[in-house]
């Protein structure tokens, strides 16, 4: 009983003691407050003594700083920096303009424009090797033995890691144009609005088909852009020497991008001036002058598409047994030419590896890689780049009818379809599930239209 | 007569439909005392978080400002701090686990605010706000402060959670167990003033003198009254049931957002009950404190009105909820047999023979 009433009086006692004290802290918060609102307050820098005078110290690893009026825009610092966090820019003024650029304070004549000197200090690994060769000691660490020129800042922190890049050229737009740096401002314009753009994610993005789209259009235009000419009709003629003549004129021809017809007219010229020319030759020129990029007859890319996927007698150079891979082309180039089609060719060889023992591990596994390949034969960009982008259908408002169009899309494209079939496809389905309305079917004749 | 009545009494001559009139003078005093509960939090939060500062010789928020304006320089800045974070928890994202029991987990949060909703309508803010005058309002005051422990009950059960469980099985124990020693306190003004209705006894306290001055005993029934009040609010010391470092955040552990908001509006909400009540029982109600001092001359009634008692009642509680704050950021959390201990071995015996000994008090003098 006492214990318990001991207890209470206790308990009572640092009660009250535990409130005295944070009382206390909280009425004594003028002295007690130990927060520093590091900002706007700093702890005063204390005064210290390092053993010699601070002025002949003569590294300090604090803040780059340029005096932009002594800088005669040498590069040296550029080019002295391990890090690249220097970048310069310089204009020459034309011989004929009036534009005097200035002297520095060791009364050198300055001779160029410097619109942009940039250190960035998030870069910078405080080497200091860009301050030796300056020959106008105008780049500097600031403070220590600089603490004249610049006071020292040791503590250049930034809300965002941008802020760390400091540029120093003071060269206004005004005069990069009187000194003829008018490209220089388009280029900088240019390349700011596309760094803009890439911040706001709005760059632009080269798609796959939209590429091959350009290839398409290029390659049917008459002047062929291929980098080899074709000799297929060429090498018909007999003679090797009117052959030998034609091909020349033909090449040369071919390399200034001439159209066929212009190549063909060269090439009965060149025959003519050799003395060479007959008038059985004159089928063949008249089917150069028909003859254009190989791939813009059959309506398309397919031959342009890569062909990495297309099994030659090159797809065995990965055996490594040379005999082996011998009879391996051998077979592969006969059997090609009767016409027998990838897999059968492939079934036969190995056949053929086995009877003569030399079917080993390697041979079967590239022999199964082959064959997967010939079986489902890998999707080329050339279907993409028939059909409309898919972006096109963001048109349509209903987020519903939207994911339908979209899905009917990708699987019609899987299958190989055209764009208007492909459109045709979307239609139906849409119809089918009574999503077709007037927004919609407009949108759809408007991708119809556009192609 | 109540605030409804007087709303009624008022519209009464618009000629309106009843019913639309009687939802008018519903909605208007419901209204009222939403808003006074998100400022009560806000600024009590804010208080909070600066008082605990300065007790912890910290600075507490000092950046986020209003229109730009962000309070005082070096001590009192961050004002727009509670806003801020108001803003922030309703934009959150709501979060309903996988397994939990969706429909109570959805339920557990308002059942809490309503709890502590409803309570309002028994407290009087000035002697003309209270907007029912039940001839029991203490006893309804009683009965609705302890509505919000199925709340928390259904919050910590449907979370499904292990934490939430013990949290909320320790909070049910808690409050359970500290209803009787307040219960029991507040009898003490009805044996002495006579009338379990708010208007008797503060208009007691006016013509004689304030309860907690009155005897010793009710100054111990008053300190035993505001300490299980702490407890049932379930704030620090007594905080177990959502004890961080054992639970994580107890009952609460899985609500976020909006749910956890309202939680956290009704938690404070109860502190400024639990204040409202102290301070019309045992301070006086809407009575000026000066009439204890006495030093006006003459007839200081001047000091009292709706307007002025609200001002007072208010002052009172506000104090109460500063003590409140001051023995959060002193004292550590009890252990749950400690907490037992306090409450069926210290509180409950000492409440009883408080009452006992007020009876014979009110005898003899």
């Amino acid at each position: 009983m006492k214990e318990y009433f001991n207890n209470i009086v206790g308990g009572i006692q640092s009660f009250w003691k535990g409130l005295s004290l944070t009382f206390k802290h909280m009425k004594n918060k003028k002295d007690l407050v130990a927060t520093l609102q590091y900002p706007n307050e700093k702890w005063p820098i204390p005064e210290r003594n390092i053993g010699f005078n601070l002025s002949e110290y003569n590294v300090i690893r604090s803040r780059l700083h340029v005096d932009m009026d002594d800088c005669i825009g040498c590069l040296q610092c550029e080019r002295a920096c391990p890090v690249d966090c220097i970048k310069i820019d310089t204009i020459k003024p034309p011989k004929e303009s009036e534009f005097d650029c200035g002297k520095t304070s060791f009364g050198t004549q300055k001779k160029l424009v410097v619109p942009r000197f940039t250190i960035d200090m998030s870069e910078c690994m405080y080497c200091n090797l860009c301050v030796y060769p300056c020959p106008e000691e105008c780049i500097y660490m600031v403070g220590g033995p600089n603490e004249d020129k610049h006071e020292i800042d040791y503590e250049f922190s930034q809300y965002s890691r941008d802020g760390l890049i400091y540029e120093f050229a003071d060269a206004t737009d005004e005069d990069i144009l009187s000194v003829g740096g008018d490209e220089y401002i388009k280029t900088r314009e240019e390349r700011k609005k596309r760094i803009a753009d890439g911040e706001s994610l709005n760059g632009t993005e080269i798609l796959p088909g939209k590429e091959e789209n350009v290839s398409v259009t290029a390659s049917s235009a008459p002047a062929p852009s291929l980098d080899k000419p074709d000799f297929t009709v060429v090498n018909e003629i007999e003679d090797r020497v009117t052959r030998a003549t034609a091909k020349k004129a033909f090449t040369q021809k071919f390399k200034e991008k001439a159209s066929f017809q212009e190549i063909s007219k060269f090439v009965k010229l060149s025959l003519e001036e050799n003395g060479k020319y007959s008038s059985n030759l004159d089928d063949i020129i008249k089917r150069i002058s028909e003859m254009t990029a190989p791939d813009s007859t059959d309506g398309g890319s397919s031959e342009s598409a890569p062909a990495q996927e297309e099994m030659t007698h090159k797809s065995f150079n990965d055996l490594e047994n040379k005999m082996q891979r011998g009879i391996v082309k051998k077979l592969f180039i006969g059997e090609k030419k009767k016409g027998l089609s990838d897999l059968d060719i492939l079934k036969l060889i190995r056949a053929e590896l086995k009877t003569k023992e030399m079917l080993d591990d390697q041979a079967k596994e590239l022999l199964k890689k082959l064959m997967l390949q010939s079986v489902n034969p890998k999707e080329t960009p050339k279907v993409e780049s028939d059909v409309f982008d898919l972006k096109k259908l963001n048109d349509i408002e209903d987020k519903m009818t939207r994911g339908l169009a979209k899905k009917v899309y990708t699987k019609s494209k899987r299958d190989g379809k055209k764009s208007t079939e492909i459109l045709a496809d979307i239609e139906s389905e849409l119809q089918s599930q009574e999503k077709l309305t007037g927004s919609v079917d407009a949108v759809i004749t408007g991708i119809r239209e556009s192609i | 007569m109540s605030f409804v009545d007087s709303i009624l009494s008022s519209l009464s001559s618009l000629e309106m439909n009843y019913t639309l009139l009687l939802l008018i003078a519903v909605t208007i005093p419901g209204l009222i005392i939403f808003l006074l509960m998100t400022v009560n939090a806000i600024v009590a939060v804010y208080m909070e978080r600066k008082i605990s500062a300065f007790m912890q010789d910290r600075l507490g928020p000092m950046e986020v400002g209003i229109f730009g304006f962000k309070g005082g320089k070096r001590f009192w800045g961050g004002i727009g701090q509670t806003i801020a974070d108001a803003i922030k928890l309703l934009a959150k994202e709501d979060i309903i686990p996988k397994d939990a029991d969706k429909f109570m987990m959805i339920l557990a949060p308002f059942i809490i605010f309503i709890a502590s909703f409803i309570t309002f309508v028994g407290v009087p803010l000035s002697q003309d706000f209270l907007i029912s005058n039940f001839n029991i309002g203490i006893l309804y005051i009683l009965a609705m402060s302890s509505v919000g422990v199925i709340g928390i009950i259904l919050a910590g059960w449907s979370s499904n959670n292990k934490w939430s469980l013990y949290g909320a099985m320790r909070a049910a124990s808690q409050i359970i167990s500290y209803e009787i020693p307040i219960a029991i306190t507040l009898l003490l003004p009805v044996i002495i003033s006579g009338g379990l209705d708010v208007h008797t006894i503060v208009d007691w306290q006016l013509q004689n003198r304030w309860l907690i001055l009155h005897s010793p005993f009710t100054f111990i029934a008053f300190f035993i009254f505001f300490v299980s009040g702490i407890a049932e609010t379930n704030r620090t010391p007594f905080d177990i049931p959502e004890a961080e470092s054992e639970l994580v955040a107890g009952w609460m552990t899985e609500y976020s957002g909006f749910r956890w908001s309202l939680f956290f509006l009704s938690e404070y909400t109860n502190m400024l009950i639990i204040s409202l009540v102290a301070s019309f029982v045992f301070l006086g109600g809407w009575g000026s404190p000066l009439t204890i001092i006495n030093l006006l001359p003459g007839d200081y009634m001047y000091l009292d009105g709706p307007i002025l008692g609200f001002f007072w009642l208010l002052l009172k509680a506000i104090a109460l909820i500063f003590i409140m704050m001051w023995f959060r950021w002193t004292f550590p959390r009890l252990r749950v047999d400690q907490l037992m201990y306090l409450c069926w071995k210290v509180f409950i015996p000492f409440a009883i023979f408080n009452m006992l000994a007020v009876g014979v008090w009110e005898v003899l003098f």
